[in-house]
């Protein structure tokens, strides 16, 4: 508690501060706007905007030291203001952030200043009666008053006014966060960018993720054309031509017609095999009908080495992450079972806030490698195409450590 | 016939194999990567050679190159290479040494046999074989100048572009020997082109004028 009372009475003292700083701009203003009277002070105007919001920015560092992030509202980065008169006027006038930082110094360099004074003062004041009884007989007599001036030269008023001094400190405990609170509040409501600006740049943010989206979308797109293409369609392409071998032999050499016709059978078979593979690579069956966690307990239990399953509470999530979760999960643990030769594989998926975080670990004989056409490549296109990232840790002689990171705003 | 053939895909390559080897080709070597299909191309110097274009490791113009680079190596060696999709570029690539001994056939064309197995014998003796669809793109790129022709006269330059003689120009259409020699000899005068008899170098120029 008197922590916090210490903390409310640096982030006075802070802004007073700055108060202190937009009270000197607010009177230079003052006295550029008597100039402009004269014609002259107009060259001063962009200087001053200038000054203004510098200060302002100083408010904005010193209430985001302090945990509150108020967004730059400027329309021109600093640099980019144009370094003549025309121009930086024109780019103050059609800036909306300037007459707000102007409202804000009137309000900061006053109000916020006198706030400020008495959110120092005060604490300093019951301090002086507090230990009133200590001093009081060494001064001399006409000295001898309260912070009111109010004369008290007998020892029983002498500790009366050290209880009143506790009080007021007790009370200040109340009062200080109350007054650091409304000597930034000009700032919040002023300082930030006007409600429709923040709009925009909502809009801005939006649309930059919703082109990471598609750039993923993209990602997954060209994952599924290649496997069509190396895939399925090499593989019809084989039964089109062994067909038509078959077909040309079929009078010829009828042993031979045969022999084509099995090749193309099993080409066929080998197609159908490929496309049910890319369709599990779209959107798994299983993840459909029984969501991420439903999916991650069958594959667990599918798996030939005994696996462990921990599975924290997931909330909703986008499917392209549910996909690749599950992806990354069934394809660590067919690694698992075909190349570790290990004795239990543990696995835990757990989200944290905005990232959805995969862990699989393995007892076996380590040595994982990501070689191009392996399982773990395909885990990283895959997870890198959602801009999650994978680890992998596998030293010779194991355990084998995969740990993957997916973003997943939904 | 020699062939060598050079095919990633093994099921694939089989069929090939067993297509070319029942009309009688001999095969006398199947490679899977550029480098084998390079050496048994040094080895064997076959009459021809059938290529995948995606082949290992980037699955993306391997085909090609290594097609153009046993073409340099071995002048004499026809080539047929054969592409999932048409590419232009990749034709292009294919045919910036000339046009003799040079096919470039779509994958599926090899079901109809016939006509592959024509194309495939068109470039064993020099000849070349370009895809309809190829051409069909490049005349897509050159629809202005190409307005000037008939649509009979499109048809017959089309044919000449995927490097037919007079004489398959003629059965294709069904039309007069002496008919299809009228209509190149306007195609030619229309587009300001220099007729040769040789086919080898009409087949060029007409690629050349479609940009190829």
């Amino acid at each position: 508690m008197l922590r916090g009372a210490f903390e409310n009475l640096e982030r006075l003292a802070g802004g007073l501060g700055t108060a202190f700083m937009a009270l000197i701009t607010l009177v230079a203003w003052i006295l550029v706007g008597a100039a402009c009277l004269l014609g002259v002070g107009l060259l001063l105007v962009p200087l001053m905007v200038a000054v203004t919001r510098s200060v302002a920015e100083r408010e904005r560092a010193r209430l985001h030291r302090l945990g509150v992030e108020i967004v730059t509202p400027y329309l021109l980065p600093r640099e980019r203001v144009p370094g003549d008169w025309r121009g930086a006027m024109r780019a103050a006038r059609a800036d909306l952030a300037t007459m707000r930082d102007l409202r804000w110094l009137a309000v900061h360099a006053t109000l916020g200043f006198l706030v400020g004074v008495l959110g120092v003062l005060m604490p300093v004041s019951a301090l002086r009666e507090i230990t009133y009884p200590l001093w009081w007989n060494l001064l001399p007599k006409h000295m001898q008053t309260t912070n009111f001036s109010i004369p008290v030269t007998t020892w029983p008023a002498a500790i009366a006014t050290s209880f009143v001094g506790f009080g007021v400190l007790i009370g200040l405990l109340w009062l200080l966060p109350r007054l650091a609170r409304l000597q930034a509040r000009p700032a919040l409501a002023l300082l930030a960018p006007h409600p429709s600006i923040d709009l925009s740049e909502r809009v801005a943010r939006l649309t930059e993720t919703r082109a990471g989206a598609l750039r993923a979308h993209a990602a997954e797109l060209r994952r599924i054309e290649r496997s069509l293409h190396d895939g399925a369609q090499n593989r019809l392409m084989a039964v089109v031509v062994t067909v038509a071998a078959a077909k040309r032999a079929l009078a010829r050499d009828p042993a031979r017609a045969v022999h084509a016709m099995d090749r193309a059978q099993a080409a066929a078979e080998q197609a159908l095999a490929e496309l049910r593979g890319v369709v599990r690579g779209i959107l798994p069956p299983i993840l459909a009908d029984r969501g991420l966690s439903g999916a991650l307990d069958a594959v667990a239990a599918g798996c030939s080495v005994p696996c462990s399953l921990t599975v924290g509470g997931l909330g909703h999530m986008p499917l392209s992450v549910e996909t690749t979760a599950y992806f990354t999960v069934a394809e660590a643990l067919t690694n698992v079972s075909r190349h570790s030769g290990a004795r239990r594989a543990e696995v835990e998926v757990a989200r944290m806030g905005a990232t959805l975080r995969i862990v699989v670990r393995d007892d076996g004989k380590g040595g994982a490698r990501e070689e191009s056409g392996s399982g773990l490549a395909g885990i990283r296109r895959r997870v890198e195409a959602l801009d999650g990232t994978m680890a992998l840790s596998s030293p010779e002689g194991g355990p084998t450590v995969i740990e993957v990171e997916l973003p997943c705003e939904s | 016939m020699r062939v060598v053939i050079a095919e990633d895909d093994a099921l694939l390559r089989e069929g090939l194999v067993l297509l070319l080897s029942g009309e009688g080709f001999d095969v006398v070597a199947a490679a899977g990567d550029p480098a084998a299909f390079l050496a048994a191309v040094g080895e064997h110097r076959p009459d021809v050679a059938v290529v995948d274009v995606r082949m290992p490791p980037t699955h993306t113009d391997e085909g090609i190159r290594a097609a153009v680079k046993a073409k340099r190596l071995h002048p004499e060696l026809a080539v047929l290479v054969l592409s999932a999709y048409v590419e232009q570029a990749f034709a292009t690539d294919l045919l910036a040494g000339g046009t003799a001994g040079i096919g470039y056939l779509l994958k599926e064309r090899v079901g109809k046999v016939e006509e592959f197995l024509s194309a495939l014998a068109r470039v064993a003796e020099g000849g070349t074989a370009i895809d309809p669809d190829v051409v069909a793109q490049l005349f897509a790129r050159r629809r202005d100048p190409l307005d000037r022709l008939t649509a009979r006269e499109r048809e017959v330059l089309a044919l000449m572009a995927e490097g037919l003689g007079n004489v398959a120009i003629a059965e294709r259409l069904v039309v007069s020997d002496g008919a299809v020699h009228k209509h190149i000899r306007s195609i030619f005068a229309k587009l300001d082109l220099t007729q040769s008899d040789r086919v080898d170098r009409r087949v060029a120029a007409v690629l050349h004028y479609l940009g190829v």
